[in-house]
């Protein structure tokens, strides 16, 4: 599988452990982009020329498959540039049209800042509540506060599918429906930024309305990202970026927008980068999900295991693989022995093994759980091998080692 | 790579030299939130002449150790003086070329201290 990615040929010893920091890109996004720039690279929508339509049929069909990857509609696919602007798109476009003070909003103890500091923000400006679903001990979202939370005044649940720092795969299914029964006018917006590289996501079958990810975390390129907004919604929202493309008509006073996706896709786009995201989910869909969901599964299994194996290590997250990913974060329970910081640091030095430090975005999440300076995360891609666990071992023995 | 976790390194982090609190003295917090990086520090100052300098904090091994060398090199000096200090004299004292990232952390106590503004005039 490593043959794939070019960067292992240029990092020939590299022990790649942070994907879900962002995912390495195989030979063909790579071509992909260059093939872009290479052939055919003009503006899309624009041109009558040749090369121009060319543009603007790959950006299109990048979108067809980037829909049917995700069982929605081509129409209901916004190309933004990441999973932090496809969230603040929905505070911007519906929230600020649509929340009003004394209005609730829900989302999680378990958020990436990304899908907090919106909606944080929002509230402020219009004085409605932001209320957090717990995480419980056991690191999951504690669901049976959701009837207490879910009121006749909530309008929006943001929640993440998985968290990127417990790597707990939180049950959206069922989550979307106990909300739905209790208030059927809240909207869901579900962050999928962990979740799309690593299992079949179905929008339709979920029932959500929102749902945020990343291209670069998909193995495809960084500044693409995708909102899928189930179509209904459209009508509440509005655009809030202006700019040409996104209109079909501007008069000295008014101004008629496109419409939807595309009033939301003002200016030039990242069409190199729109494209190759189309090429990415070709490469996932050419191995398959059984294939990855399997190999993805037994490496987790096998860094949880190596990793209880210290007797001194601390895991912020569940210990056991079922319903959760291979992002596994974790801190020595002894203040003699190295913090994170100085873990990253080791392990690439002298082994060249490539892993996340701090607080991976989520800073309340772990004060919640007494991880006052961090921890050192693992994440797995599907090119990961279990020798790349067992160098991660090694340096974590070595990083021991200097410090005692 | 090993030369990072020389023995002055480990040392200071383990057995700080300069840890503790100072009872009535000027006091200032700086955090690194990329690494969980978190230290207070507690000065006394006197006619504008730093007398004694203490510091708590959690961290990696670079930034306690790095702030409890820090601690030494400001004593007996003017806070003016300590607020010109520039990162590169820390990392001289330790005697590491640090990557730009861990410099972070090093300078932390220093960042700390040039935070101190409102309260210089009546010390």
């Amino acid at each position: 599988m490593k043959n794939n990615f070019p960067i292992f040929q240029n990092n020939t010893d590299l022990v790649y452990l942070d994907s879900a920091a962002t995912g390495l890109k195989p030979a063909s996004v790579i071509l992909s982009e260059m093939d872009y720039y290479a052939k055919y690279s003009a503006n899309i929508h624009r041109g009558l020329y040749q090369i121009s339509q060319t543009a603007s049929e790959e950006y299109d069909k990048s979108r067809e498959i980037i829909a049917d990857f995700i069982n929605a509609k081509p129409n209901e696919i916004i190309f933004t540039s990441g999973t932090t602007a496809s969230i603040n798109l929905v505070a911007q476009s519906w929230g600020y049209q649509n929340i009003k003070s004394s209005d609730e909003i829900v989302i999680t103890q378990m958020e990436h800042h990304s899908n907090l500091v919106p909606w944080q923000q929002l509230a402020k400006s219009k004085k409605a509540k932001l209320k957090y679903i717990p995480v419980t001990s056991d690191f999951l979202l504690d669901l049976k506060s959701l009837s207490k939370l879910i009121t006749p005044k909530t309008k929006i649940v943001a929640l993440t599918h998985v968290s990127n720092v417990l790597g707990v795969i939180n049950p959206i299914k069922e989550i979307i429906k106990t909300i739905k029964n209790i208030n059927s006018q809240t909207l869901v917006l579900v962050d999928g930024a962990q979740s799309v590289a690593h299992f079949p996501v179905d929008v339709t079958d979920l029932g959500v309305d929102f749902y945020a990810f990343s291209g670069h975390k998909l193995y495809g390129p960084t500044g693409i990202g995708v909102l899928y907004v189930n179509q209904k919604i459209y009508s509440s929202m509005t655009p809030t970026i202006f700019g040409g493309g996104a209109i079909t008509e501007v008069f000295w006073d008014k101004t008629v927008f496109d419409n939807p996706p595309f009033c939301y896709e003002p200016g030039t786009p990242p069409i190199a980068q729109a494209v190759a995201l189309g090429q990415a989910i070709k490469f996932i869909q050419k191995i398959g999900w059984d294939k990855i969901t399997r190999h993805e599964k037994d490496l987790a299994n096998y860094l949880l295991d190596k990793l209880s194996n210290f007797s001194e290590i601390k895991i912020l997250g569940p210990k056991k693989s079922d319903h959760r990913l291979g992002v596994v974060s974790f801190a020595f329970d002894n203040p003699k022995l190295p913090a994170p910081h100085d873990i990253g640091d080791i392990v690439s030095q002298k082994f060249n093994v490539a892993v996340r430090t701090g607080f991976h975005c989520a800073m309340p999440l772990h004060q919640l759980f007494g991880f006052n300076t961090g921890t050192t995360r693992a994440s797995l891609g599907l090119y990961n091998t279990q020798k790349d666990i067992d160098k991660l071992v090694e340096s974590l023995n070595y990083a021991i080692k200097i410090f005692s | 790579m090993d030369d990072l976790y020389k023995e002055i390194i480990l040392d200071r982090y383990k057995n700080p030299n300069n840890l503790g609190t100072i009872k009535g003295g000027v006091q200032v917090e700086e955090v690194n939130a990329l690494c969980g990086d978190k230290i207070k520090i507690w000065l006394q100052v006197k006619n504008g002449i730093i007398a004694d300098a203490k510091f708590e904090g959690s961290g990696c091994a670079i930034s306690v150790a790095a702030t409890d060398i820090l601690m030494d090199m400001i004593k007996g000096k003017k806070i003016t003086d300590v607020q010109q200090m520039s990162g590169a004299e820390i990392e001289a004292e330790i005697g590491i070329e640090l990557s730009s990232v861990r410099k972070r952390c090093a300078y932390i106590g220093l960042e700390a201290i040039k935070k101190i503004k409102d309260s210089l005039n009546n010390l």
